[in-house]
């Protein structure tokens, strides 16, 4: 237990932080530019938890949230703060269980992140949006559920649903494919469990 | 370079104010009509707001912010308008699209949210300095380096989204296609997104390296190069916006009996 949340604050995880929100950004960036129907703005929080564990992957997430939506006047994703916390500590806490080791074993990460993206967005939707995500698929979904006359909350859950699971496993590849091509030298720097060795 | 920051300094006098009285009033604007929970209280304080953002000059940069969020708020009058579970009295129809009171109502609520809460930030965010609110937090206890991680982030981002439009070129030049189908667009991701993440990632390194060099991790308590000047007004305001959220409170308890 104690090794799954062993988190070293130091200077190399603090310059970590605000590396993942750029990181966060142009990830986002990119997506729009590309035009993919995807967010894909939690990138860098999923590699600030894989380096260096489920705390700061949840500063990470929150830190994002909050920094834009004080800043860029973007201030829906300041209610979304929760959610990014949710993905970087559940993210965090399966790369520390050994998650990320192997691509299938990363996909299942992925899923545990979309899983905790959905279940805190969705009442968040519910109580701020009525329901809608704001991306143009799940919504459109959400609408047809509507007009079979489903509840709001199921409505909502597979708008979410539909939108971010694919979204953190894109998120989650891609930082796998990262992470892989990371020399050992700065992985060793966030490693919690590492010991130095003196020679005396 | 271009900063993210939406911060404009007009030297108005939101722009002398303390950011935490900017603070306190994003929370009576947007605590009051949910206490209240009438819905005439969000056109008023949409108005309040808008008042402020003139009075700092700063209208035009708040009308990109309110084009952004009408986009979702139409979906939402679309889809709550149709399909709300409540929809009995029918208001309108186009076409064959029939528009419920109901709906219509609720979607109005949720709208004048978002609108209100979108104004009264847009009052913190055009009139506050990220650094300024950085020092203002570190005064007042809020610990140095969670300060650095805020600051870093902008200087950080203009660095990054040089390396960005540099990659952009460079794998454009190489025959990466960014354009087309989705699947192309989702194909060029990677190679665009990897380099860059990878050069902030080994950045991550030296710069830690550097900072410990020049004792960021001391315990000692910091001094700041520069005072912020005392202003009268904060704290009168301060006192109103408190008196303002204490009688809506009280107004609400009353008008339950």
């Amino acid at each position: 237990m104690k090794t799954i949340f062993k988190t070293k604050l130091n200077t190399a995880t603090i310059v970590l932080i605000p590396a993942c929100i750029g990181i966060n950004y142009l990830g986002k960036l990119f997506a729009s530019l590309l035009k993919l129907p995807l967010w894909l703005d939690s990138i860098g929080t999923c590699i600030g938890a894989c380096l260096g564990g489920p705390i700061i992957g949840a500063i990470c997430g929150a830190a994002n949230n909050l920094i834009y939506g004080l800043t860029t006047g973007d201030n829906i994703t300041l209610i979304y703060a929760l959610t990014s916390l949710g993905i970087g500590f559940v993210v965090g806490i399966l790369a520390r269980l050994g998650f990320m080791t192997s691509f299938p074993k990363a996909l299942i990460c992925a899923c545990g992140g979309g899983i905790a993206a959905v279940v805190i967005s969705t009442p968040l939707n519910i109580l701020f949006w009525g329901g809608t995500t704001g991306n143009f698929w799940g919504d459109a979904l959400f609408a047809a559920t509507q007009a079979a006359g489903m509840p709001v909350a199921v409505g909502s859950l597979l708008d979410e649903l539909v939108v971010d699971v694919p979204d953190k496993l894109l998120t989650l590849i891609i930082v796998y494919l990262i992470l892989k091509g990371l020399p050992k030298k700065l992985t060793a720097l966030y490693d919690a469990n590492a010991k130095i060795e003196r020679l005396d | 370079m271009k900063s993210i920051s939406l911060y404009v300094d007009r030297g108005s006098w939101l722009n002398r104010l303390h950011p935490y009285t900017k603070l306190l009033y994003i929370l009576t604007a947007i605590g009051i009509p949910l206490i209240g929970g009438k819905l005439w209280l969000f056109p008023f304080l949409i108005g309040c707001s808008l008042c402020l953002l003139i009075s700092a000059k700063t209208l035009r940069q708040t009308l990109p912010l309110i084009g952004f969020s009408f986009t979702v708020i139409i979906v939402i009058f679309l889809i709550q308008g149709l399909f709300n579970h409540q929809n009995q009295q029918l208001l309108f129809s186009v076409g064959f699209l029939r528009f419920y009171k109901e709906g219509i109502l609720y979607a109005t609520r949720i709208g004048c949210n978002i609108l209100n809460m979108l104004l009264s930030f847009a009052v913190f965010i055009l009139t506050t300095s990220p650094q300024e609110l950085v020092d203002e937090l570190e005064k007042s206890g809020f610990s140095p380096k969670f300060g650095y991680i805020i600051n870093s982030v902008f200087q950080i981002l203009p660095q990054m989204m040089a390396t960005k439009d540099t990659i952009m070129d460079a794998q454009r030049s190489r025959g990466l296609e960014t354009e087309g189908n989705l699947m192309v667009r989702m194909k060029a991701f990677l190679p665009l997104i990897s380099p860059v993440v990878m050069s902030a990632l080994t950045n991550t390194r030296e710069r830690s390296i550097a900072l410990e060099v020049r004792g960021f991790g001391r315990k000692q308590k910091k001094t700041w190069l520069s005072d912020r000047p005392k202003h009268k007004e904060d704290r009168v305001i301060r006192v109103i916006l408190i008196v303002l959220i204490l009688a809506t409170v009280v107004w609400r308890i009353l008008s339950c009996r």
